[in-house]
C-alpha cells in the first residue's frame, strides 16, 4: 500500500524563527542564498490594529504536479508514494518545471547545475523512518509529518481536529502540505 | 566562491581559490585542506550559540553529514533547536574564523598582526600578566567573560591571580532582575508556563530571544484558545502577534502599569491575603507606596487606558494562582529597571502564585531535593573552580558600603564603570584586561569611550572565535575552539527537577584551536599557580566534579544529560507534596500543619528569612527604593523619540552576525519606524538618516513598519561592526550601543538600553 504522506504547518505555533530553513540547508547542503524552504512573516494592518501572517514556502508535493507533466526528460517524476522527485542525472536544466510550479518551489542549484527543491528529506531521512529535518528541528512543534493511513498519529489527529488550508487549492494541484491558519489575525 | 564550495560538503574545506579570496591571517581560510574525523554517530552536547545552553545532539552519518538538533533525552527539548544552534557547523567551518594565535604588530587597534605558535602566545600572556601583577598589583588586571562555565573558570583564575576585578555580561543584560530576585526571595525563581492559564507579558519576547524549553512552552500556551496571553510592548513583536491582547505601551513605562495593578488589588482587597500574611514582610510599606498610583495616574505615563488596567487586574485575580506576570529575561532598559523588576515580582507575590502549579517556583536543585527527601537521591557535584577570597576593593565599588554600586554583585560587577576607572586611574591603576569570548565594543554602552580606555591599557588578551571589534584591540588574540570542538565540565540545570548536562566535543578541534579550559589551565601553570586547579585535563576535571561517579559520567558522555527520577514538587500544592512524601517518607517530618512544605518559603536567604516586599537596607541606601515606587521614570530625557533594541531569532548579542548561514538570513539592522514618523521626517523605505543624542550621532537605514509606536524606534542589536576581518558584517547596519550613555540603572548597575534620540536627515 502506498503511503499517504502529509506535512502539516500550524501557523498558530510557528514563530518565524527559520530553524527549519537552516536545518534544511544543513541536511541537504542547499547552496548559499538559495532556499528549499523559507518561512515568511509579515505584519498586516494599521497601527495599532495589527496581525502577523506566517507562510511556509516550499515544495507542496502536489498530487497533480504541473512540474512533472511539463518535464521533457521525465527527470521530474512521481514515486509510488506520490512524492515528487527529480532525477539529477536526467535533468537537463531546461527550467520548464520552474516555470510550471505555481509555488515557486524550484531553483537551479548553481553548484550542480540541476534543478532542486524540497524532497521531504526522502533519501536521507524519511526512507529511514526519520522525520524530515525541518520537522525534527522546529522549536515549537509547528510542523508535523507522517503517513495519514496511520490512525492516531499526530498528523492524522491534527488533520481531523483542525480546519486545513491547501495553498492555491483552486489550481487543483492537491498539495500534500497543509496549513492550519492562524486564529489570531488582524483585528479590525 | 571558496566558501560556497565549502558549504557543499561542510565536513571539508575546499582549497581551490582560498588563498586568493581569503587573506585573513590566522584564519581557517588561510589554511589548507581540513579533513575532519567525526567520533560517533550520535554525539550529545550543549549548544553555545546563545546563553540558554540548550542540550543538543549531532547526527553524523558516514562521517559526513552533520545535522545538529535538540537532545531528545532532555525532555523539554525533544529534537528542537533554533536556527542559531542548527547553524553550528557554519561557524565551525567558517573560513573567517581564527585558528592560530595572533600577536599585535603596529599600534593598538591598528589591525596588524603576525601569527604565532601557542607556545609563544601563551608564554607572552603569562609573562605580561605576571609583570603587571608585580608592578601594579593583581588588581590592575580586569577579567571578563560571558556567563556560563567560561566565566566560572575565568573567575577562578582571576582569584588565584589575586584580582577582585571580574566581570560577567550580567550588567549588560539580566542584572536588574537578578538583584530584584535576590532582595525579594534571596534567589531566582522560575515560571511554570505549561500550566498557567493567564500570562501578562512585558515585552519578554521568547519568540525572538529563544530559549527552547521556555519558547516551546510559551508557543503551546499562546496557541491554546482556552488560555490568555496579554503582551505590553511598544513594538509589535512576534509574541505580540500571538497574544490575545497587545498594548503598545509607552517605552520604559512598565513600572507605572504594574504600580497601578498593585494599587487596584490593594484598593479592592483583591489579593492573596493569607499568603501575604504568612510568607512576606513589608506589605504595609507597599500599600503606602502605591496609594496614589491609580489606573488614571498611569494612563498619561503608559498611554494605556485606565479601564484596561482595571480589567486586567480583575482578570488576573480571577485566574490566580495559575497566572504569571512575566519578568522577562533581559531587563536592562531604563534607569528604574530595578524597581520595575521588583514591582513585577511583588505583583506575582500578591497573586499568591509562589510554589503553585501554573505559577512561579523555586529551582529544585539537587541540594534542595536531597534536603527535602532527607537522603541523597541526586548526586551533588564538586566545584572544580575554586575562588579564594580576594580582599581588595573592586574598581566599580561593587558590594562596597557607601558606593553607588553597593548592591551590585561582587561576582559580576558593572561593566559601564570600566572606562572611567581606566581613564581616570581611580580608584587605582588599571593596566590590563583579559577577555574571554566577551565583546564589549559591540555589546556594552558607549563603546567609543570603552575603546579610548582600552587604548590606555598596557596589555590586553582576547580569547575569541573571530577577530571581533574587541579582539582587534588586543596584544594577543587566542583562537578558541568552537563549542563543537570542546569538551567541558558538568553543568547544573535545575527547573522543576534537577538535571546535569555536559558539553562533549563533536569533532576534533580544527587545527590549532584550544578551549578556554586548556588555555587557562596552561596559563595558571606557567604563572606558577597550577596547583590552584586540582585537575590537569578536562577528563580529570569531570571526574573530580562527579566525585568519581562513573555512572553519572557515562550517562553524561552517552546522553549529554542526566536526569533523575524525582517527582515534581510544588511546596504549596498538596497533591505534589503527598506524591513526594510517598516516595520519600522521611520528608513527612518536614510537613506543616496543612500538610505542605511551607519551610521552603520561610527559610529564605533574605535577611528576614521571608519574602521581602520591603527591603530595609535598600531603602536606607537608596531612598524610595525599599519598596516598589514611582521613581526614575523618565526615559526620553527631553528627546522626541526613544530608541529601543532587542533580539532576533537568528542572532545572539554580538556573537553570530558573521556566521554564514545566519548572516544569509539577516545581515543588517535597519531601524524600525512608524510610517507617520517617517512621513514627518520625509523618509522613504530604505533611506539613510541620523539618530542623534548627547552621546553620539549614528547613521542608520530606515525600515518603515506599522509594527511600532510613532514615538519609538527599534534596532536589532549586534550590527554596525568596525572589525574589517569579519567581512560579512563589517560596516553593515548600526551599533545601537554607540548611542548609550555610561550612566547605569539606579542600584543594580545595569546598562540602560532605552535611550532618547532625535532624528536628523542625512
Ligand atoms: S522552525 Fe518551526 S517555528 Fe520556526 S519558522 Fe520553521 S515552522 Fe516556524
Ligand atoms: S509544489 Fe511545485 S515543485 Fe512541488 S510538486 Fe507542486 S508543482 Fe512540483
Ligand atoms: S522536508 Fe527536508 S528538504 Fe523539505 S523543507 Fe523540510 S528539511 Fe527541507
Amino acid at each position: 500500500m502506498p503511503k499517504q504522506y502529509r506535512l502539516l504547518y500550524d501557523e498558530n505555533l510557528c514563530i518565524g524563527c527559520q530553524a527549519c530553513s537552516v536545518a534544511c540547508r544543513v541536511e541537504n547542503s542547499v547552496p548559499d542564498n538559495f532556499f528549499r524552504l523559507q518561512v515568511h512573516v509579515q505584519t498586516k494592518g494599521v497601527f495599532p490594529n495589527l496581525g502577523m501572517s506566517y507562510e511556509r514556502l516550499s515544495c507542496m508535493m502536489c498530487e497533480n504536479p504541473p512540474c512533472v507533466s511539463v518535464c521533457p526528460t521525465h527527470a521530474s517524476f512521481q514515486s509510488k508514494d506520490g512524492l515528487v522527485h527529480i532525477d539529477e542525472k536526467t535533468c537537463i536544466t531546461c527550467k520548464y518545471c520552474i516555470l510550471a510550479c505555481p509555488y515557486h518551489a524550484r531553483f537551479v542549484n548553481p553548484l550542480k547545475n540541476v534543478v532542486e527543491k524540497c524532497t521531504f528529506c526522502y533519501d536521507t531521512r524519511v526512507s529511514k523512518e526519520l522525520l524530515p529535518a525541518c520537522v525534527s528541528t522546529c522549536p515549537t512543534e509547528a510542523l508535523s509529518f507522517g503517513d495519514m493511513r496511520q490512525k492516531g498519529s499526530l498528523v492524522e489527529q491534527k488533520s481531523q481536529k483542525e480546519v486545513l488550508v491547501f495553498p492555491k487549492a483552486h489550481l487543483g494541484t492537491k498539495p500534500k502540505v497543509a496549513f492550519i491558519p492562524s486564529r489570531k489575525g488582524v483585528k479590525v | 566562491m571558496a566558501y560556497l564550495q565549502a558549504r557543499r560538503d561542510f565536513l571539508k574545506i575546499a582549497t581551490t581559490g582560498v588563498a586568493t579570496t581569503v587573506v585573513i591571517p590566522g584564519s581557517l581560510g588561510a589554511l589548507g585542506e581540513v579533513a575532519l574525523k567525526s567520533e560517533d554517530k550520535f554525539i550529545r552536547s550543549i549548544c553555545e550559540m546563545c546563553s540558554s545552553r540548550c542540550p543538543m545532539e549531532a547526527r553524523v552519518v558516514n562521517g559526513k553529514t552533520v545535522l545538529l538538533q535538540g537532545n531528545p533525552f532532555a525532555k523539554e527539548m525533544g529534537t528542537s533547536l533554533c536556527a542559531k544552534g542548527v547553524a553550528g557547523a557554519s561557524q565551525l567551518y567558517d573560513t573567517q574564523r581564527l585558528v592560530k594565535p595572533l600577536i599585535r604588530l603596529g599600534k593598538r587597534g591598528e589591525n596588524k598582526w603576525r601569527e604565532a605558535s601557542w607556545e609563544e602566545a601563551l608564554s607572552l600572556v603569562a609573562g605580561r600578566l605576571s609583570a603587571l601583577r608585580e608592578r601594579y598589583g593583581a588588581r590592575s588586571v580586569i577579567f571578563s567573560a560571558k556567563t556560563g562555565e567560561q566565566y566560572d573558570l575565568l573567575r577562578s583564575f582571576a582569584s588565584a591571580f589575586g584580582s577582585p576585578n571580574v566581570f560577567s555580561h550580567w550588567s549588560s543584560c539580566p542584572i536588574a532582575i537578578e538583584s530584584a530576585f535576590e532582595h525579594t526571595f534571596g534567589e531566582k525563581l522560575h515560571r511554570d508556563f505549561e500550566n498557567a492559564n493567564y500570562i501578562l507579558n512585558f515585552g519578554h519576547n521568547l519568540f525572538e530571544g529563544l530559549d527552547i524549553p521556555l519558547t516551546k512552552a510559551m508557543a503551546h500556551f499562546s496557541a491554546n484558545p482556552s488560555k490568555k496571553l496579554v503582551v505590553l510592548d511598544p513594538r509589535f513583536s512576534v509574541i505580540a502577534s500571538k497574544a490575545n491582547e497587545w498594548h503598545p505601551i509607552n517605552p520604559g513605562s512598565d513600572l507605572a502599569f504594574v504600580l497601578a495593578l498593585l494599587h487596584v488589588w490593594i484598593r479592592d482587597a483583591k489579593y492573596d491575603k493569607k499568603f501575604v500574611e504568612q510568607y512576606t514582610i513589608g506589605f504595609e510599606a507597599l500599600a503606602q507606596s502605591v496609594k496614589e498610583t491609580t489606573p488614571q495616574w498611569q494612563q498619561t505615563l503608559t498611554g494605556i487606558d485606565a479601564k484596561v488596567v482595571e480589567r486586567i487586574a480583575e482578570e488576573i485575580y480571577a485566574a490566580s494562582p495559575k497566572c504569571i506576570i512575566d519578568w522577562g529575561h533581559k531587563a536592562t532598559t531604563t534607569k528604574a529597571e530595578y524597581q520595575r523588576s521588583r514591582a513585577i515580582l511583588i505583583a506575582n507575590i500578591l497573586m499568591g502564585n509562589v510554589e503553585r502549579e501554573g505559577g512561579i517556583y523555586f529551582a529544585k536543585t539537587a541540594e534542595r531535593i536531597n534536603a527535602f527527601a532527607k537522603e541523597m537521591i541526586v548526586p551533588v557535584l564538586n566545584d572544580p573552580y575554586p575562588r579564594p577570597l580576594v580582599n581588595e576593593k573592586r574598581l566599580d565599588g561593587a558590594g562596597e558600603e557607601g558606593s553607588a554600586n553597593r548592591f551590585v554583585s561582587k561576582r559580576h560587577g558593572s561593566l559601564t564603570a570600566i572606562p572611567e576607572a581606566i581613564l581616570a586611574q581611580t580608584p587605582y591603576e588599571i593596566k590590563g584586561w583579559f577577555l574571554t569570548r566577551h565583546n564589549p565594543l559591540v555589546t556594552v554602552a558607549h563603546p567609543q569611550k570603552m575603546k579610548e580606555a582600552m587604548e590606555q591599557l598596557e596589555f590586553i588578551v582576547v580569547n575569541d572565535i573571530y577577530l571581533s571589534d574587541t579582539a582587534m584591540m588586543a596584544d594577543v588574540v587566542l583562537p578558541e575552539a568552537t563549542y563543537l570542538e570542546r569538551d567541558e565540565g558538568i553543568s547544573k540545570i535545575a527547573f522543576k527537577t534537577p538535571c546535569y548536562a555536559m558539553r562533549n566535543r563533536i569533532v576534533e578541534p580544527l587545527h590549532q584551536n584550544r578551549s578556554a579550559i586548556e588555555i587557562v589551565r596552561e596559563l595558571a601553570e606557567r604563572m606558577g599557580f597550577g596547583s590552584h586547579f586540582v585537575w590537569r585535563t578536562v577528563a580529570e576535571l569531570r571526574a573530580f566534579q562527579a566525585k568519581g561517579d562513573s555512572v553519572l559520567l557515562e550517562t553524561l558522555l552517552r546522553r549529554g544529560v542526566a536526569s533523575f527520577d524525582v517527582p515534581e514538587l510544588f511546596a504549596r500544592e498538596s497533591v505534589f507534596v503527598e506524591r513526594f512524601c510517598e516516595r520519600h517518607p522521611k520528608c513527612n517530618s518536614l510537613l506543616d500543619s496543612n500538610g505542605l512544605l511551607s519551610s521552603m518559603l520561610t527559610q529564605l536567604k533574605t535577611p528576614s528569612g521571608k519574602i521581602e516586599i520591603f527591603c530595609k537596607t535598600v531603602e536606607k541606601a537608596f531612598k524610595g527604593y525599599g519598596v516598589p515606587s514611582a521613581v526614575d521614570m523618565d526615559v526620553k530625557q527631553g528627546y522626541p523619540y526613544v530608541l529601543t533594541s532587542g533580539k532576533s531569532a537568528v542572532h545572539t548579542n554580538g556573537h553570530t552576525q558573521n556566521i554564514p548561514y545566519l548572516n544569509m538570513l539577516m545581515s543588517d539592522n535597519p531601524i524600525w519606524m512608524n510610517p507617520l514618523t517617517a512621513k514627518e521626517h520625509g523618509l522613504k523605505q530604505g533611506d539613510t538618516f541620523y539618530l542623534k543624542n548627547g552621546i553620539s550621532k549614528e547613521k542608520g537605514t530606515v525600515f518603515i513598519t506599522e509594527g511600532i509606536r510613532p514615538d519609538t524606534l527599534f534596532a536589532y542589536m549586534g550590527f554596525g561592526r568596525d572589525a574589517p576581518m569579519m567581512k560579512r558584517t563589517h560596516g553593515k547596519g548600526m551599533n545601537p550601543s554607540k548611542l548609550l550613555s555610561l550612566q547605569s540603572a539606579t542600584l543594580c548597575g545595569a546598562m540602560i538600553t532605552n535611550v532618547g534620540v532625535e532624528i536628523l536627515k542625512a
